[in-house]
This record gives structure tokens, sequence and C-alpha cells, in this order.
């Protein structure tokens, strides 16, 4: 938080530095008011929130450079922001000033069939893109469980992962070039059209993830892929979760890398029940779903292939989905496992911690147990095929200490996966939730480069103050 | 693990009381509501939406906004309370109470929108409307509710308090639907949904009481918005829409299901696109039956918002015209776009709307309510067209 109260405008943020950010953006788009700032304060992250000095709506990059080159000039905090579904705590302004809103930046540019790349501008929705690319035969493959919210620019600064990880990858394997903007007005291009460039330190790469610290990223050229000629998907039921992690095991064991594994536990099974009601096996303790696309007969081969996999490692029930409305019906509901989750208590507090593959089955046993020495009750679910898990603890806090010993339990987890040689998050970032586990999982050489290269952008310090590099 | 110094949301601490705190506490600010929000996809204002909306709720009820607030006021007013967030929310959260229940604060003693109060009192006086709805040619009320039996009265049809004097050719093509099968017991008044959106949910839930009262048992509305309404007072079970009850009945007893033959007009198949009611597809989940109704007697045709508000939203055209015209014009668009003939509602206040909004435009649509379409394809005119 800022040492101003509520209702007081910080020295930085005086009459002037507002009456030039009305004339760049127009007054309509400057919010300041307590009530217009309010609802930037936080992001999809609970217990976080601290509210913005000023909200400010561009419409173009120059806007953006104006803005930045006034914030620098003046000292003057920006947090930039696109939906706000981030799960870290990334755009909530912890030290005040600007949030910069980039939503309004939202056009598909241009989708290439011939370069088989799309352009769009920073608050495009995931969804936007993937419908305009599916619009040409063309697959956007990067697919977070927040795509209908989320924007493009958002899932590039936070490096988005999503349900199809394993066969292809996040989105940092889809980002060919950026438009960026520096926190002191220059407007770079990173990257561009081509799939092979090796000119200079990859700064594309860099910017993703970098969490909104270096540079406000105000366009994004992506690559796309031919759209497969058909999906299918399949449901595995499991006596236990380490259960299907082994079964998860063996399918890639096997040699089989399916654009889909992903699983949860009896808790989530019966969270996504009740919303989606889809006939969900509820007194299974563990759901794997797991999918393919490609030519017909490859993904009928492939759902066969780890159908029989389950089978033989103990399933107790599977199905494969008859149609494509069942199959987007599944992955519907395997997105909506978080917010589903919140049925059970006011606060949802959930993790990213990922480990190597051949260690799933472990990390899973040792979450129930640090749970259960802490006395939470955790849910889990993730992207099983890439080790990715969601550990996630719900509680009500009037429930005495719980709070504090939900915070032990995640520091345990935490440890517990990179003591198995994992990290203590995989796609949701490290924001303000998860820096106090940076230095154990970065080692102090590293986070003080991390310094070296923050000071190298962000001289003044001001993009996105006190999360990674600062 | 917070570095947040003020008290996290959720956390217990001195709240104003104003809103069920179970029901504001069931928010996770995922954003998945964001893209079924009609007025965030007007504005892509995070204060539009859903999620931002019970931000600010929440800051109203732990005193970290004042009470009069102008983002509150507006955010209060400018939402259209479709719901449509609810069906999209995985975590389940309420928002149509929540409104309710913001509203009922915001909307207090003076900061009560003055035409808002005007039809919340206008709408209590029941003598007007059943004048109204006499002279304009309602159907005519019988007396006092005849007793329910399977195999005569079934439910008791609602005349509603705008539809019966906007709209008086509704309640008579139910009738004519299902004769013998439904009553219309006198003394009805408004049922109160227009106050519990008003800021009036005490009220509103005494009305919707009293209605109860007069119609016993069963009750059968035209209109989704006051079906939702006393729904949530007098229980799922007291209620059914139109499209629904035919469906039962006439699954229930196949030969009673009138001849109903297609309708045409130069010798092709009606094209028939349908605007769903808010109340009717998000609090009470009536969507297939209105469409499969539409597709026994004409070429049903989906239009792309056909499940989106169109903006009349209760009382919300008469309160914020402007916004209720950018809301609707995708509508009109579409509507204009697809080649129908008709576009049948569900709703009395979407059938105004749509009715002044094609008017406008001098379209040669026609609005038409599923019970008016539907005593259309009953008529024996077998030798001619429509």
């Amino acid at each position: 938080m800022t040492a101003a109260g509520p209702g007081t405008v910080p020295a930085t943020l005086d009459a002037g530095v507002l009456d030039e950010l009305r004339a760049l953006v127009g007054a309509e788009h400057v919010l300041t008011s307590d009530g217009d700032v309010e609802p930037f304060s936080r992001d999809a992250t609970p217990l976080f929130r601290a509210r913005p000095d000023a909200v400010v709506l561009p419409s173009t990059t120059e806007q953006v450079s104006a803005i930045l080159t006034l914030a620098t000039r003046r000292g003057i905090p920006v947090t930039p922001r696109g939906a706000g579904s981030n799960l870290a705590a990334a755009t909530v302004p912890e030290h005040g000033g600007i949030v910069l809103v980039l939503t309004r930046m939202n056009a598909v540019l241009e989708v290439s069939g011939a370069e088989l790349l799309a352009v769009v501008q920073a608050g495009a929705t995931t969804a936007a893109l993937a419908d305009a690319a599916a619009a040409q035969g063309l697959l956007y493959a990067p697919d977070p469980g927040s795509r209908t919210v989320s924007t493009v620019a958002g899932n590039v600064a936070m490096c988005a992962g999503g349900l199809r990880g394993l066969k292809y990858g996040v989105t940092r394997n889809y980002v060919l070039g950026l438009e960026a903007v520096l926190p002191t007005g220059e407007v770079l291009r990173t990257g561009g059209r081509l799939w092979k460039d090796v000119a200079g330190y990859d700064l594309t790469r860099l910017l993703t993830g970098s969490e909104g610290t270096l540079a406000v990223i105000t366009e994004v050229t992506v690559a796309l892929l031919p759209l497969p000629a058909s999906t299918g998907t399949g449901v595995a039921y499991f006596e236990h979760l380490a259960d299907a992690g082994r079964a998860v095991a063996r399918i890639i064991a096997d040699g089989a890398l399916p654009a889909t594994l992903e699983f949860l536990d009896r808790r989530c099974i019966n969270a996504v029940e009740d919303f989606a009601h889809l006939g969900l096996d509820r007194e299974a303790g563990a759901l794997l779903l797991f999918g393919d696309d490609g030519a017909p007969d490859v993904v009928a081969t492939s759902l066969e292939r780890m159908a029989g996999a389950c089978t033989r490692l103990g399933a107790r029930g599977v199905t494969l989905a008859r149609d494509v409305a069942e199959s987007d019906a599944l992955l519907a509901a395997r997105r909506c496992s978080l917010p589903a989750l919140a049925r059970l208590a006011p606060i949802t507090m959930l993790e990213d911690v990922t480990v190597p593959r051949p260690k799933l089955a472990e990390m899973v046993d040792e979450i129930d147990r640090i749970a259960g020495r802490h006395d939470v009750v955790c849910a889990t679910f993730g992207h099983a095929g890439d080790g990715n898990l969601h550990p996630t603890i719900v509680f009500d806090p009037a429930d005495g200490d719980v709070r504090r010993r939900a915070e032990a339990a995640f520091d345990e987890v935490f440890r517990t996966a990179m003591r198995l040689g994992g990290t203590i998050t995989g796609e949701h970032g490290v924001g303000a939730a998860k820096r106090p586990w940076l230095a154990a999982r970065l080692g102090e050489d590293q986070l003080a480069l991390l310094r070296r290269i923050k000071t190298a952008f962000d001289p003044a310090g001001i993009l996105n103050p006190g999360k990674l590099g600062s | 693990m917070s570095t947040d110094e003020q008290a996290p949301p959720g956390t217990p601490q001195a709240t104003r009381g104003i809103f069920d705190p179970q029901l504001l506490s069931a928010c996770i600010s995922c954003g998945f509501c964001l893209p079924a929000c009609p007025t965030y996809r007007l504005t892509l204002d995070e204060r539009s939406s859903p999620r931002g909306r019970i931000t600010l709720m929440r800051a109203l009820e732990e005193g970290r906004l004042d009470e009069d607030d102008p983002t509150l006021q507006e955010q209060a007013a400018f939402c259209l309370g479709c719901r449509a967030c609810e069906t999209v929310c995985p975590a389940g959260v309420q928002y149509g109470r929540l409104l309710e229940q913001w509203r009922d604060h915001q909307w207090r003693g003076r900061h009560v929108p003055p035409l808002a109060l005007g039809l919340r009192a206008g709408m209590r006086i029941t003598p007007a409307f059943t004048v109204g709805g006499r002279l304009r040619g309602a159907a005519r009320p019988t007396g006092a509710p005849s007793p329910l039996a399977p195999d005569g009265v079934r439910a008791h049809l609602m005349l509603g308090c705008a539809e019966r004097v906007l709209y008086p050719q509704v309640s008579r093509a139910v009738l004519q639907l299902l004769p013998g099968v439904v009553d219309v017991p006198s003394g009805q008044g408004c049922c109160g949904a227009m106050h519990a959106h008003n800021g009036g949910s005490g009220a509103a839930h005494a009305m919707a009481e009293e209605l109860g009262r007069r119609l016993p048992g069963l009750i059968l509305t035209t209109a989704g918005g006051c079906g939702g309404h006393l729904a949530q007072v007098l229980g799922r079970d007291r209620v059914r829409e139109l499209s629904e009850f035919l469906l039962e009945y006439w699954g229930e007893h196949p030969e009673r299901i009138p001849p109903l033959r297609r309708l045409s007009r130069d010798g092709r198949a009606l094209r028939v696109g349908l605007q769903d009611s808010c109340h009717l597809r998000n609090g009470l989940g009536v969507t297939a039956q209105p469409r499969e109704l539409v597709a026994r007697v004409a070429e049903y045709v989906e239009l792309p918002s056909a499940g989106s508000c169109c903006g009349s939203a209760g009382t919300y055209s008469l309160l914020r015209p402007e916004d209720s015209q950018r809301v609707l014009d995708t509508h009109l668009d579409e509507i204009e776009a697809a080649d129908l003939d008709h576009v049948v509602v569900v709703n009395p206040v979407c059938q105004r709307q749509l009715i002044g909004g094609l008017r406008r435009r001098r379209s040669r649509v026609t609005v038409l309510h599923l019970a008016e379409l539907l005593a259309l394809a009953l008529r024996e005119r077998a030798a001619t067209d429509e």
C-alpha cells in the first residue's frame, strides 16, 4: 500500500499530472475517484488488495508511450493490467500510482494463413484470437483456463499455460514478436514474423513472463498451426489421485504425447459436478481427463491406447466422449475447477507447483500428508501431463488461525516441490503471491541478475514496483 | 504470505450489514462472468462488470467507500439485472440477490430515481390496471379461484399488471390454447418483480405473497420476469411459465394438443426468431421449451444474441433509455439481418422494447408473444396463408 490513505492523492499524482493524463487519453479514460478505482484494486488472487491512485485506459501505443514517459519523469508507479484474471496478484498495485488498463486496445489486426501467424493488440482476449484463427482453419494452441476472459498480452506477460501444454507447450512457444513500450517511453519491436531470427538477445522471450516489470506489451505476433482435423476426449476414474498420476507416467513412458492429460481429485469432481451436471462419478477418488487431436484414425488409436493404459493401472471406469459437444463440455468443466471449488468455502487459495513428471504421484501423496499435518482442506487438480499441480486450500477466515495454517501448509508444499526438482509456479507467475519463495527457487546470483536486468529496462523503477526484479 | 496491510476480503470485521455475508463471499473474482455481461461487453470496463460490481459491493459493505459514492450509485443503476453472469459462474454466486440488496440500500430515501418511485407506487394500485385490463379486453377474471384438479383446471393464469393493459391479446390467446385448463381469478395485483429490481424488495416480497394467496396452487404466467420473481418468493414448484406448462401438459395429455398448422406465407414457412426473457432463462432455466414450440409451427431461427438481454430489463428502458438503446441495437441488427417474419417474446417488457425498436427502424418484422404465435397457428384458416 502507498502511504496515502483513501481519498488522498500522493504528491507524485498531483493535479498537474492528472491534467496531463487527461489531455493524453481523454478525461473519461482517467479514473481517480475512490469508487472508480476500487474495482482495479484486485485481480483473481484472494487476500491481496491495494487501491491505485488513478486508472488510465489508453487506446494507442503512442498514448502508452506518453503515459510511461510522464510516469518515469515524475516517479509514478505504473502497474499494467489486462483483464485482471491472473492468480499471483501480479496486477495488484501495491505501491499505488497508476493502473494502466489495456482492454480498450483489443483489435485482432491480422490472421495470415500464408504465414501461419496472427497479430493482435494487447487487450484482445485469448478466445477472440483463437476464434479468429479457427475461422481460417488455424489453431492458436495455448489454452489457459481463463481464455474467454484473459487478454493475449496478459497471457504473454505471465507466460500462461493451459490444457494443451503437453503436446503444444505454453504461451512462450508461440510468441514470435512483440511491440512493447519501455518505461522511458521508447517503443520496441522485438522479433517479428519470422520463425528463424537470432539477431540479438531474445528479448521476446525475456519479456514473455516478465509480469509487467520490464515493459508494457502493446501488440503481439503469435504463431499459429493448422487446425487439427479432429479431437477426442476420454475420462478415467481412479480410487486415488496418485493412481491417476501413475497412469499419466505410464502413458508418457509408453511414448505417447497426447494434447491433454488433466486430473481432478474427489473434492474437485464434486464441485465441478455441482456446477456442470455432466454425470461425473462422484464416488471416484480421482478423474483423469485425456484427449488428443489430429487425423481421426490417429486420435482414435491414441485414445484407445490411453484408455488401455488407465484400465491396466486399475481405473474403476473409463469412458470416451461420444462427440465434440461432449468433449467440449468435459474440457469446459475442467477449466472451471478453481471457481467451482469456491462453492466449498469463502476463501479459495490456489497454488501452482510443478514437478518433473515421474515425481507427480509422489508430490500428490506429499500434498495429502502436508494438508493433514496442518489440518486444512485441500483439493487438488492440475495439468497432470505437465507435472503441474494446483493444490487449493479452501477455508473460512472466521475459522480461527486457519489462514496461518494454510500459509504454513503451502510453504511446505513449495519446499517439497523444490526438493523433488520442481518449481514454485508453473504457469500462474510469481507476482506478489509467490515472491517470498523466489529466492529459494532462483538463488542469490540469479536474483541479483534479475535486479540488474530490471534496472536496465526500468531505471526509475516505476513499472510494477515490488514485483520480479525489484 | 500476504503483504496486504488491510484486512483481506472475506475477513470478519465491522461491516454495514447491507448484504448477506455468505452471498457476498461466494465470488472469487475469477472474471469468468465478464464476457457474459452486456454492460461489460458494451464498455470493456471493469467497473461495469459483475466482478467489478461485487468488488464495489464489498467496499460498500466493509466501509471502504462512502455510502453515497457516485460510482456505487451509477453502477447499481447501470446494471441491467439480467443475471446472465449467474449462468456462467462456476462458484454459484447469486448475483441477482446481491443486486436486490444493493439497490435496496443504494436507492433508499431520497436516492430513489423519481421515476422508479412513481412506478413502484403506481404498480400497487390494483384497481387501475383491473379497469385498464377490462377496457383493453384482456382475459376476463371470473371471480374466486377454481379448485385445481388433475383432469380439470390445472393452473391459475396470472394476468400481469402492465401486460393486461399493454398486450391484452396475450391472456386471451392462452385461454384459446388451454380451454378449460386454466382459470383467471379476480383481484390480481402486481407480483412485485418491478419493486424487487428497483430497490423495494420488502414490498416486492409481500406483493408476491399476496398474489400467491389470490392464485393458490400452480400459477401460470406469460411473463418470464414475473415468473422469476414469484419462484424466488413462493418457490419454483408454484410457478410455470407458459412454454414449460404447455409442454408439460401436452406431454401428459397428447389428446388435448390442439391442431397446430405450420404457418406459411407465399408458400414458404414463416421464419421466426426468439428473444429470451433473462429471468426466464437465467433465473428459471427455461430455454429449450419456447424454441421447441416455435419450431412446431414455423421455421425457427436462432438469433446470435437471443439469450442476451434486449435492454428492456424491467423498468431499465424507462430509467436509462440511452443505455437501453445501446444494448438493444445489436439485437435489432441481428433481427434485420436474419430475414425474419416474426420475433417471438416470452415477457411483456421485451415485447414493448422490441416493438418500439423495430418500429423506429421501420422494420417489416413483427413482434409476437409466444401465446399469440401459437394461437395464430390454431386458427382454422387452412385455405389461405397467414
